[in-house]
């Protein structure tokens, strides 16, 4: 794995290398693992000959609990290979996701056979039995280091006696594991110095070698060794369960900054590279600017240097600009300047007033709503507090609907769109209590089946009381729960009310034998297109609009009116993330005139081609009004001519946009600046296009990367509009 | 309240005026620039676009049709406008929008509340556009519209070719924050080969509302053929050079996104030779026209700011 010598030293050179080793290891990755509808995540693969299974504790061959996990982890970090880039600033790579390996990832004797009926029914994504998303407190783990957090374990293993010494010994071996993984990429990094001929690299592999060898024990002091112990922990975090939630990224790492700058040990330079180097290791999500707990602005140079360094860096990144009243304009800009001359997809920008207002709703202070910070695919977190599920529960409204037609169809002697209304609400509420039982189970369970054994240590109280974070380790349990297919259920109901009830151009009987044919024949081609052409979701004052404000006002109540059985507070937000095409070969046709299996619409995303004109202000508009409203996000995804790159006053209307979304109500803003000729040709032949990105949904990612299923996706988006 | 006919209103408009604007696209036109990129614009009458590729052979069309316009054969679908009487009863019931009219009758009023669904939008520098078309062929209407928007606080930009007597001109000074004005050619000559009219009142108009003390962005569309030389263009900047309320000169290159408008208006395509200068050649005019003293800049071509969509296809 060690880089030979090269020539050129100077950080722009080294980052040039790192950047065109990150595009031949992504297509690596395409070439032997096949195309990923997801995130990049930084993972590399390891050596052709590197074989390592992990060991069932069950009888179905997969591994669980805390000794499942635990012995897994422990023997795949002594065996996960070392990676040193005498390049780089920061040492490692991860190759391999635990939590992928898993045969079976829930255990059987917690069976919920009971619920799988409704998930299939109303096109539920459970999120029972999945891990991570929720968000770690880096400054635990920099303030600690790997051995301080050892010392803690040790201490409150001692406190609680034996009753708890299994969850202790494991965190204890976690940790143990962790440094030796470390120390043995300490020794990798010391051969390679030896080997080492450059000077330059030389003296960055001695360096790489002394910061990490004290990593191994203590604490961060400098920039280099805050920035390299942030990237051990989100690889090995990586490594258990493929957790991706960042942090607070420019107030975690100031103090370090600013100590190094006082004590001229670093310039800005040398930050910018560190900085370039934790962001290519990793792209996890971290927030840049927002308020502190008491509103004043956290924007510092070190918010500034990190966006120079994604800027320099130019691969797929995924930083939040958190927009508040008292934001640095400076900064904004400098993000909106970065999105529109990258043509990257980054930054994100995530709308502070709404954001807290809303979950300040949820009885929360102010103080505590605005360190909720915007750390992954969509979703907020509160780092180290609370515990989410965030982004993996979601509910298919249009499958709801669909439901409910149905059935409307079969029972009404009169189907009526208030019938309709009716039965939709009471199949969503169905639905929604379906998802609050599958939560509490994964509450009550999910630290027998995998406990987050790195998280916790990183967040407060799992290790202070010996609980998993799931199962009482924190106070706040704030569980997520998405709608997906809002425009299809929204543009549905226009359809019916106008073309039906108002029109009566079409019968609800022959309405429903055309969508049980999914539209056959040219008639059915006529229905289909007559239904499509209905007033809807994102027109402006539509029927389509107020059908949308009152899907998802309805969902909102409903997922709000109650917590879960268990007691769980749920939180409602609209996003279907990258399942828009899993949640669309579920769908038959709806009355939107959408055929059967055909992608559900994005997130909270008008259809693509919602206007002719697809204005985005029209798009800013409707997703702003549909906003649930508790502190969880129903982003924008915009997609942009890149022409604005030719003009001056492009900053100015991408950041009026952006700002007038979040006065207006929005919470979390994405846009693609994307060439349509270019997106064409890189659909035709990816491998001639390595380095576009493209903001799939909450995640950026290599277009190559993408399966043909879902570049096309990406493309009809992209060139039919939002 | 004054009524007008319309083609379109395009919301977040970003290229006809500054920021953020709604553009009211008026229908109707006295020019007839060879080159023209909004042909149904061009007529002053509501039309009909067909776009065969898009019809399902439902036959709809045919069936309702009252005047025999409408009519399908071997080589499918054939529309005959010396019958059709634009009533749209076709349009409405063709659900593909393989027929499109365009030009709809809207009153002043309405065409502002429009304007102001995007009114969070505007500041600090966007608002409202009245394009087309000539809008002084609606004057009135355009007038009303502007005046409506003034009241509301927001921007008015007009976009006209100002080939009208001053008295059809001057009402518009009271209402328009920014007049956006073409000069194709100084060349008179050469400006009515082009366009069909001359440029003398044009430029007449120019100096008058500069010496109202009226905003004014001058755009030239620049085209390989009719306007690329450097002296071409160095003429129309000496004549900008003396204006002292000229906010900046725009070139803009020829772009050919209109010509398969035409074919759907049952008109010819322009000429098949024009085209727009080359990247160095552009630079080289604006370089010309700087020389002058004068702002230049180069429009980025297709940009929309929207995305990359034409009309929904209802693939």
């Amino acid at each position: 794995m060690i880089d030979s010598v090269c020539e050129q030293t100077d950080y722009a050179s080294r980052l040039e290398h790192l950047r065109r080793r990150k595009e031949v290891q992504t297509r690596e990755k395409l070439d032997r693992q096949g195309p990923m509808d997801e995130d990049d995540y930084g993972m590399v693969l390891p050596p052709a000959d590197f074989c390592w299974k992990p060991k069932a504790n069950h009888p179905n061959g997969s591994f669980y609990g805390l000794e499942g996990w635990c012995d897994n982890f422990c023997d795949l970090l002594e065996h996960h290979p070392v990676y040193v880039d005498p390049m780089d600033a920061l040492a490692g790579r991860y190759m391999v996701l635990l939590n992928r390996l898993r045969e079976c990832k829930w255990p059987p004797q917690y069976d919920y056979d009971e619920l799988k009926p409704e998930h299939a029914r109303y096109g539920i994504i459970s999120g029972i039995g999945n891990d991570a998303h929720f968000a770690p407190d880096y400054q635990i783990g920099l303030e600690l280091g790997w051995g301080g957090l050892l010392a803690k374990v040790r201490k409150f293993r001692d406190e609680h006696g034996p009753e708890k010494a299994a969850f202790f010994d494991a965190e204890e071996r976690v940790i143990l594991a962790i440094q030796g993984w470390i120390t043995r990429t300490v020794e990798a990094i010391e051969t390679a110095a030896e080997q080492e001929m450059n000077p330059v690299l030389l003296d960055n592999l001695r360096e790489m070698a002394e910061v990490n060898r004290r990593l191994i024990e203590e604490p961060p002091r400098t920039l280099r060794e805050a920035c390299q112990w942030i990237a051990w922990f989100n690889m090995v975090s990586r490594i258990y369960n493929r957790d991706g939630a960042g942090g607070q990224l420019d107030e975690l790492l100031r103090p370090y900054y600013e100590r190094d700058r006082q004590e001229g040990r670093i310039d800005d330079e040398d930050a910018i590279f560190l900085l370039a180097c934790l962001l290519l290791n990793d792209p996890h999500y971290y927030q840049l600017g927002g308020p502190a707990p008491d509103g004043r602005d956290q924007t510092s140079e070190l918010s500034f240097l990190i966006l120079e360094a994604g800027h320099r860096l130019k691969s797929t990144c995924n930083l939040t600009i958190r927009v508040h009243d008292g934001l640095d304009p400076r900064l904004l800009r400098k993000g909106v300047e970065c999105l529109i001359e990258d043509r990257k997809a980054w930054p994100r920008f995530s709308g502070d007033k709404a954001l807290v207002e809303g979950f300040m709703r949820n009885g929360y202070p102010a103080e505590l709503a605005r360190r909720r910070i915007a750390v992954g695919c969509h979703w907020m977190a509160l780092p180290g507090l609370e515990y989410t599920m965030n982004d993996t529960v979601k509910i298919n409204v249009a499958k709801v609907l669909m439901v409910a037609f149905d059935e409307m169809i079969q029972k009404d002697s009169a189907p009526s769109m208030e019938c309709l209304w009716q039965r939709f609400e009471d199949h969503l509420r169905r639905a929604v209590l379906c998802v609050a039982r599958g939560i509490d189970l994964q509450l009550d369970h999910q630290h027998e089946n995998e406990p987050e054994l790195v998280l916790n240590l990183l967040t407060h109280g799992p290790i202070e009381r010996g609980l998993n974070v799931t199962n009482g380790g924190v106070n706040l349990y704030n569980m997520c729960v998405d709608g997906a297919a809002l425009a299809n259920a929204a543009d549905s109901l226009a359809a019916l009310e106008y073309r039906v009830e108002q029109q009566g151009r079409v019968t609800w009987q022959d309405l429903a034998d055309c969508l049980e044919g999914n539209y056959p024949g040219v008639d059915g081609e006529r229905t289909r297109l007559m239904m499509r052409t209905a007033p809807h979701y994102g027109e402006g004052d539509s029927l389509g609009d107020q059908w949308a404000l009152k899907v998802s006002r309805l969902f909102t109540q409903l997922v709000t009116e109650q917590p879960t059985p268990g007691g769980r507070r749920m939180i409602p937000g609209w996003f279907s993330w990258a399942d828009t095409l899993r949640l669309g070969e579920q769908l038959g046709a709806t009355p939107d005139g959408r055929r059967a299996g055909e992608p559900i619409a994005h997130g909270a995303n008008p259809r693509p081609g919602f206007r002719d004109d697809g204005a985005a202000t029209a798009l800013v508009k409707a997703i702003a009004a549909v906003q649930p409203g508790y502190g969880n996000t129903a982003p924008v995804q915009l997609e942009l001519d890149p022409c604005i790159a030719q003009d001056e006053a492009a900053v100015d209307i991408v950041s009026r946009l952006i700002t007038t979304h979040f006065e207006l109500g929005g919470t979390l803003f994405n846009v693609n600046i994307v060439d349509a000729d270019q997106i064409l040709a890189a659909h035709k032949d990816p491998s001639l296009y390595p380095d576009l990105v493209v903001r799939v949904t909450g995640f950026t990612a290599y277009f190559a990367n993408l399966s043909p299923r879902f570049r096309q996706l990406v493309v009809d988006r992209l060139i039919r509009g939002a | 309240m004054s009524s007008g006919l319309i083609t379109h209103i395009q919301r977040f408009s970003v290229h006809d005026g500054p920021g953020i604007r709604t553009t009211v696209f008026l229908k109707g036109c006295q020019m007839r620039c060879a080159w023209c990129h909004n042909p149904e614009t061009l007529r002053p009458d509501a039309e009909i676009q067909v776009f065969p590729e898009r019809c399902i052979g439902c036959r709809t069309c045919e069936t309702i049709c009252r005047h025999g316009a409408h009519a399908f054969t071997e080589t499918g679908h054939n529309y005959d406008r010396q019958l059709c009487v634009v009533c749209g009863e076709c349009v409405d019931e063709c659900y593909a929008k393989a027929l499109v009219r365009v030009g709809e009758m809207r009153t002043a009023e309405s065409v502002v509340a429009d304007v102001l669904a995007d009114r969070a939008f505007y500041e600090p520098t966007g608002g409202v556009t009245i394009s087309g078309g000539e809008p002084l062929l609606q004057a009135e209407f355009t007038v009303d519209i502007l005046a409506q928007s003034r009241q509301e606080g927001i921007h008015t930009a007009v976009e006209t070719n100002l080939a009208w007597p001053w008295r059809v001109v001057e009402p518009l000074a009271a209402v328009v924050d920014l007049f956006l004005v073409d000069i194709k050619t100084m060349d008179d000559e050469a400006h009515r080969k082009w366009t069909g009219v001359s440029n003398r009142q044009t430029l007449d108009n120019l100096r008058q509302l500069d010496a109202l003390g009226k905003k004014i962005t001058v755009r030239t569309p620049v085209v390989v053929g009719v306007n690329e030389r450097p002296q071409q263009i160095g003429a129309v900047a000496d004549f900008l050079a003396p204006l002292r309320n000229l906010d900046q000169y725009e070139l803009l290159p020829y772009h050919s996104l209109g010509t398969g408008k035409y074919e759907s208006l049952g008109l010819d395509e322009p000429c098949p030779e024009f085209r727009a200068p080359a990247p160095a050649e552009l630079e080289r005019l604006a370089a010309e026209a700087a020389g002058r003293g004068l702002i230049v800049k180069i429009a980025g071509g297709a940009f929309s700011g929207t995305p990359l969509s034409s009309p929904d296809s209802l693939a």
